[in-house]
């Protein structure tokens, strides 16, 4: 079985701070790193290939150049092989323009038995490259997964259905996207990460090697600016002894209806 | 000239954090009291590949090499210094030995378990009335047929009485001295005549265990011989040399800590109703600690480099093992000056990392035969010897 996981390049959190005086984010520290979701895509494609022997893990991403860095840590997880788009013309991608560049490297790669991405990406979080993926090849869907299986040309996958979960059944191929939370990644092995760059490739494909056309790479949105929610009023504190404070807090959040009477 | 690390270093040295923040961090203070090595922590190291960073992948290790070890070092070093003393003893000295001067047979046999964690290594060198005047060991090794039979005793072995394999030095000729008359063995523990006789109950590095070895009659077969016969005092002291950088790195990785948590710490803490993080005594404190860190981090990574390059690095090696250990202990120190009471207070951080510094000043050589190490070989091309 072909798995391909998608993998996306975020700016690492920790080196951002959040200026809400300023109406600003700052960069401190300009560093990359694999986003959560896709961490949770290499990881539950990798669960799948410890599962039987015949499946193969490629990493796909769509991304900057240093993206490759990402790839490579893909590869040092235990994926077979990576492959990035990297195009000047794809620096405004939108969704849509990005879903069209990603369904035609999945053509070229000679389509795939299951997708696997993560929920929403850690940056933009739009959680749309998944679903709309599945849409643009043909392919079944299931979103927000926590368990997979997949065996004998179908998946099990099991998704947070209103309180509880679901398992629902789907033909392959499908894209599937997991919860971060259901598949915490592995540590690379050390030897692997030395591999990953100096002995495994990451093949680079242009949007002229995927043969897209200037319509297929014109954005349907785009940015206007950025802005800050309003911020968040502060709670009421409540001070004194232990047991009337408790009384208190109870009364309050009966008050807010935020418990039952 | 180029001071950044490569990518899959740096990469690398990301994977080690997150484990040690994960897998090591938690373990830290719970191995110190109960005064355990951590097994679990060392099974989950060697199913990455950290119990055998620097050797070679062909022979189970990471190829990482010393400035790979450094690294994961100095990563340990931040969070734990009693299991990076385990992984250390096992790598930096035992592995080491054999990876330096170990035939291709003895490679295949002990250093692929070794390098992948499946088994552990200590080091047999130190014993009761030798320990800097390492040349003075008695515990002798004796020629039987194609055998020799080791007898004597071993004292402060890290790993001891968990190893599986134990690089020894034994007096095979009495007449020779150090330069031929010692040679190095590899001895596995389960074999007949080995035993554990005490341990030690340390004031620091407590989730490491400190071992008495003792031989009695263990026959070990002549191919078991490590490096030229009658020139173990040699593999010992190159495998030394090499140990000395990255325990310097374990150091770094500890006075580091200790000055995220000072800077921590001075943030929080109001005197005089402002932070002490405004007062000039302290600050100077942390500046001091920041200036020798950086320096300590530039001797240890060029170390690393030159050992990588197979270049010459005796002094530097001992530079950063004496440098690396005093200027952990000069932060710690301060450290706890800078959180005053709270620094003695065992339920706190500071006053484990204290006294697990101190013992970075001993093993391995104390600092003492560092500074003669690095005086002998000041004098060497004038033809003066320093006797040690």
């Amino acid at each position: 079985m072909k798995i391909i996981a998608l993998v996306k390049q975020i700016l690492d959190p920790a080196g951002i701070s959040v200026r809400r005086d300023k109406e600003r984010v700052f960069i401190n520290k300009e560093e990359y790193i694999v986003g959560p979701g896709s961490k949770a895509a290499i990881e539950a494609a990798l669960q799948l290939k410890c599962d039987g022997e015949e499946h193969t893990v490629v990493a796909l991403c769509l991304g900057k150049p240093q993206a490759e860095d990402a790839l490579r840590e893909a590869l040092a997880m235990g994926c077979d092989s990576a492959y990035l788009i990297a195009d000047k013309a794809l620096k405004d991608a939108d969704t849509a323009v990005a879903v069209r560049a990603l369904a035609a490297a999945v053509q070229k790669l000679g389509g795939a038995d299951l997708i696997v991405a993560g929920r929403q990406s850690g940056d933009t979080g739009s959680g749309q490259v998944g679903p709309r993926l599945a849409e643009a090849l043909g392919y079944a869907r299931v979103s927000d997964v926590f368990a997979l299986k997949a065996e004998d040309g179908g998946l099990q996958a099991t998704r947070r259905w209103g309180q509880g979960y679901a398992t629902l059944e789907a033909p392959l191929p499908a894209v599937v996207t997991v919860a971060p939370e259901a598949f915490p990644a592995r540590f690379p092995h050390g030897a692997r990460i030395m591999n990953a760059y100096r002995e495994w490739e990451v093949t680079t494909w242009s949007a002229a090697d995927l043969e897209l056309g200037e319509e297929e790479l014109k954005p349907v949105l785009s940015m206007r600016g950025e802005s800050f929610p309003p911020p968040l009023e502060t709670g009421e504190v409540l001070r004194g002894d232990p047991a009337t404070v408790a009384g208190e807090a109870v009364m309050a959040l009966r008050l807010q209806k935020l418990i039952g009477a | 000239m180029d001071f950044s690390f490569p990518k899959e270093y740096q990469l690398f040295r990301r994977m080690v954090r997150d484990f040690a923040e994960a897998e090591v961090k938690p373990l830290a203070k719970a191995i110190d009291a109960e005064h355990r090595v951590p097994h679990e922590t060392v099974k989950k190291a060697a199913a990455l590949g950290l119990m055998g960073v620097p050797f070679p992948q062909k022979y189970g290790g990471m190829g990482g090499g010393e400035t790979g070890y450094c690294i994961m070092m100095e990563e340990l070093g931040k969070v734990c210094t009693s299991t990076a003393t385990v992984i250390g003893a096992h790598t930096g000295i035992a592995a080491m030995s054999i990876h330096l001067d170990g035939t291709e047979e003895q490679k295949q046999k002990y250093l692929v378990p070794l390098a992948s964690g499946k088994a552990i290594g200590a080091f047999g060198l130190t014993e009761a009335q030798a320990g800097s005047d390492a040349a003075a060991i008695t515990t002798t090794a004796v020629r039987d047929g194609d055998y020799f039979r080791i007898n004597g005793a071993k004292v402060f072995i890290t790993n001891g009485d968990i190893a599986d394999i134990i690089t020894v030095m034994a007096v095979t000729d009495p007449s020779l001295g150090a330069y031929g008359g010692i040679t190095a063995f590899l001895v596995e523990t389960g074999w007949p005549g080995f035993s554990i006789g005490s341990l030690e109950n340390k004031m620091g590095i407590r989730g490491s265990s400190t071992a008495e070895c003792v031989f009695e009659n263990v026959r070990v077969p002549k191919e078991n011989v490590l490096g030229q016969f009658g020139a173990g005092f040699l593999t010992f002291m190159k495998s030394l040399d090499v140990g000395r950088a990255s325990l310097g790195a374990a150091c770094l990785g500890g006075a580091i800590a200790v000055l995220e948590g000072c800077t921590q710490w001075a943030r929080v803490r109001e005197q005089f109703g402002v932070p002490i993080a405004t007062k000039q005594s302290v600050n100077f404190m942390l500046a001091d600690m920041y200036t020798e860190i950086e320096a300590l981090r530039s001797l240890i990574y060029r170390t690393a480099w030159l050992i990588d390059t197979h270049q010459p690095h005796v002094m530097e090696a001992a530079a950063c093992k004496l440098f690396g250990s005093e200027v952990a202990s000069r932060c710690i120190d301060k450290a706890v000056q800078v959180h005053g009471v709270l620094g003695l207070s065992r339920d706190y951080w500071v006053e484990r990392a204290w006294r697990d510094a101190r013992i970075a000043e001993i093993f391995e050589g104390t600092n003492e035969i560092q500074r003669i190490v690095i005086a002998a070989n000041l004098f060497r091309p004038y033809g003066l010897r320093i006797p040690t």
